[in-house]
């Protein structure tokens, strides 16, 4: 009787899906983030970190729950190991939207004309990557619907290339980016050079991170 | 009233509370999980479990019966003194009763089988003697309770692995699911057939052979088959209705006809515009998959859905089967102690040849359903709750490798545990990766279980024997 009811208690698939929930608000606020940005509102920007923090909080606590409720006697679907590595790479996300916004708030950093169109474009493609990644992960009452194979299995491999190519779309533009910034040296001072560096190269590890938890997805999958 | 009567009350008592607790306590585990996906109602559910059970107990129910009426205690040990047989079947039926309440209060995993088994045993042993115990039977017996959960595991693995090759992998999955139902209704169908024809109906004195046996069931199949063909037939693909950015299919067209013009222009296109144009296509072509992929992703959900919705019927059967083969194996638990009983008051001797009357059986099969109709349907309410991820698709193979298994070893006269069956056969599901997670302490819960339940049994037995044996003796 209750002994039926007790073999299914604690599945952690649906709290993993919440936990990506709450990374991808983390990472939308980032959208308004530069919005403030561009309007050189930044009391707003200051505003903004802290929420992320906030959210970044919430999203520990999630990850937390899932790891305290997985005892070794669980019998999953996938590894183990592959959840908590999934869950990690989740919360990496998290971390650096966050690292991101603190970033942007650590000072009042001027609106650059030339590099205003290629910044959007980073920012925007960085965020849509991880969208993306939500998109496969959106994917999994699915797969374990078919246990991770047949045409489900291919339609989530279609969509994990396309994280990918939006990552490497993504890294042309870091590109593109930098080679601006180096251009316009001069005119930015030593402090504000630094951080923006510091800023791509966070903003890029949501589209990297995005990548690997895309690739990680694929690996739980039973192929022909 | 004479000593007789009343042990003839108290034994019958007795007999009708140890089914009654099965019909509150274990019929829940069959129809749990229609319940629980809707697909019966309460009422519904409850009803259908009664039919089936008392079938399952009326019909299949005596050769268990008889295991535990004369099959694990040899009656020509008590030749002579035929009371203390009775005293200890009386004491036997009690002390497992009492421990099922124990149990039911806590919480705690214990098996009405075992508990019965147990406490035959423990009496056995003291009143009778070592030599008292047919340990052949008694062995056979354990074996099965390691045996029934791994097979129905084993078979539960096979039948969900069919369902995940031939419906899950396939590239429409409805159509394929409509392609396999009627295979297995077959199977539902010929095996509940026969195990209930061959050599089954002996209390009907309605003998068939294997080739007699075999014939009826496969034309039951067949008939239930080709019904269930066109039942299924009729289910549409469901429609999903959820908001989402979903686009029309004319737009997905419509970017595949844009790719197509893309690629003639960039042949025929000159100097930088030929890679303007490529790059161009490249951006068209991946916003295209991106829209197709999302109209993919949303006709998988509608196709999964109604894959479980044609199973529905399935699990409705398969829980069907699985009362049956309950009401066959656990009516002995109350019905078998008691027989031995009634033999002995009603004639004074002593029989080996007698069968289980059918009144009892009938007695027995009541008394399962009044517990279900006023304690356990609320037990399966509760569990319909808790069990929602065992699916229809999952149900059912988890269901039918379990009623097969129990039904055997009712065949087999073995005695079981329904419970620990049914938990095997979900782990079966679980290997096939068809559940997302289980929690496997309720094996070492289960085993725990066991290891107390017998010695507890036959203490309380060989106990209340004394006492029955000081007061009517």
């Amino acid at each position: 009787m209750r002994t039926i009811a007790s073999l299914f208690s604690g599945s952690p698939f649906a709290p993993l899906q919440n936990h990506m929930e709450n990374v991808v608000e983390c990472v939308s606020k980032l959208e308004e983030m530069f919005a403030a940005y561009t309007q050189q509102d930044y009391e707003r920007i200051n505003s903004l970190a802290r929420e992320i923090s906030e959210l970044e909080h919430k999203a520990d606590l999630t990850k937390n729950e899932i790891r305290n409720n997985l005892p070794k006697s669980m019998f999953l679907a996938i590894n183990r190991a592959d959840l908590l590595d999934i869950l990690s790479l989740q919360d990496t996300i998290a971390d650096k939207a966050e690292d991101v916004a603190l970033l942007m708030s650590l000072k009042k950093l001027e609106p650059i004309d030339e590099l205003q169109e290629a910044l959007k474009a980073f920012f925007d493609k960085n965020i849509e990557t991880v969208h993306q990644a939500h998109k496969v992960l959106l994917q999994f009452n699915e797969l374990l619907e078919t246990s991770f194979g047949g045409k489900e299995a291919e339609l989530v491999v279609q969509l994990v290339d396309q994280v990918a190519f939006l990552e490497h779309e993504t890294d042309m533009l870091q590109v593109d980016l930098l080679k601006k910034l180096f251009a316009h040296d001069r005119e930015i001072s030593v402090s504000s050079f630094y951080l923006w560096t510091s800023i791509f190269k966070t903003m890029a590890s949501l589209s990297n991170t995005a990548e690997k938890l895309a690739n990680r997805v694929r690996m739980l999958l039973e192929l022909k | 009233m004479d000593t007789t009567t009343i042990l003839f009350i108290l034994a019958i008592g007795f007999g009708f509370y140890m089914a009654w607790s099965i019909g509150a306590n274990d019929v829940a585990n069959a129809m749990g999980t229609s319940v629980g996906s809707g697909a019966l109602t309460i009422k519904r559910a409850v009803i259908l479990a009664s039919i089936l059970e008392f079938s399952g107990a009326f019909f299949v129910g005596s050769h268990v019966s008889e295991t535990i009426r004369k099959g694990i205690i040899s009656p020509m040990v008590f030749q002579g003194h035929p009371m203390d047989l009775v005293y200890g079947m009386i004491g036997a039926l009690l002390a497992a009763a009492l421990w099922l309440q124990l149990a039911t209060y806590f919480g705690w995993p214990v098996s009405t089988t075992h508990s019965i088994v147990g406490s035959v045993i423990g009496f056995g042993m003291v009143v009778g003697g070592i030599h008292a115990i047919e340990w052949g039977k008694v062995v056979s017996i354990v074996a099965s309770w390691v045996v029934s959960p791994l097979m129905s595991g084993a078979i539960a693995f096979l039948i969900f692995t069919l369902i995940r090759r031939q419906i899950y992998y396939k590239d429409d999955p409805v159509a394929a699911a409509k392609r396999v139902v009627p295979y297995l209704v077959f199977f539902v169908f010929l095996i509940l057939t026969l195990t209930m024809v061959f050599k089954g109906l002996k209390n009907l004195h309605l003998h068939l052979g294997f080739e007699h046996a075999l014939l009826i069931a496969t034309a039951i199949g067949l008939l239930a088959a080709i019904i269930s063909h066109f039942l299924v037939k009729r289910i549409p693909t469901v429609v999903v209705t959820r908001p989402s950015e979903k686009q029309p299919p004319m737009v997905v067209k419509g970017l595949s006809n844009i790719i197509k013009q893309l690629e003639k222009m960039i042949h025929m296109a000159r100097g930088d515009l030929g890679s303007e144009l490529k790059r161009i296509k490249e951006e068209v072509v991946v916003a295209k998959d991106s829209a197709s992929l999302n109209l993919q992703a949303e006709r998988a959900s509608a196709e999964h859905q109604t894959v479980q919705r044609i199973f529905v019927y399935l699990q409705i059967l398969s829980a069907s089967f699985v009362a049956f083969a309950h009401g066959a194996n656990d009516v002995a638990n109350a019905v078998g102690p008691l027989a031995a009983v009634i033999s002995i008051l009603s004639s004074g001797l002593l029989s080996m040849k007698a069968q289980v009357p059918i009144w009892i059986l009938g007695l027995g099969g009541v008394g399962i359903i009044i517990g279900l109709a006023t304690w356990g349907w609320r037990v399966m309410e509760t569990i319909g709750k808790k069990i929602t991820e065992l699916t229809p698709t999952r149900g059912f193979a988890a269901e039918f490798a379990a009623a097969t298994t129990i039904v055997i070893a009712s065949k087999l006269g073995l005695p079981i545990s329904t419970t620990h069956t049914l938990v095997g056969a979900v782990l079966g599901v679980g290997l096939a990766r068809g559940i997302g997670a289980l929690n496997l302490r309720v094996i070492s819960d289960i085993i725990v279980s066991w290891i107390i339940t017998i010695p507890v049994g036959a203490a309380g037995a060989i106990v209340f024997y004394y006492i029955l044996k000081a007061i009517f003796g």
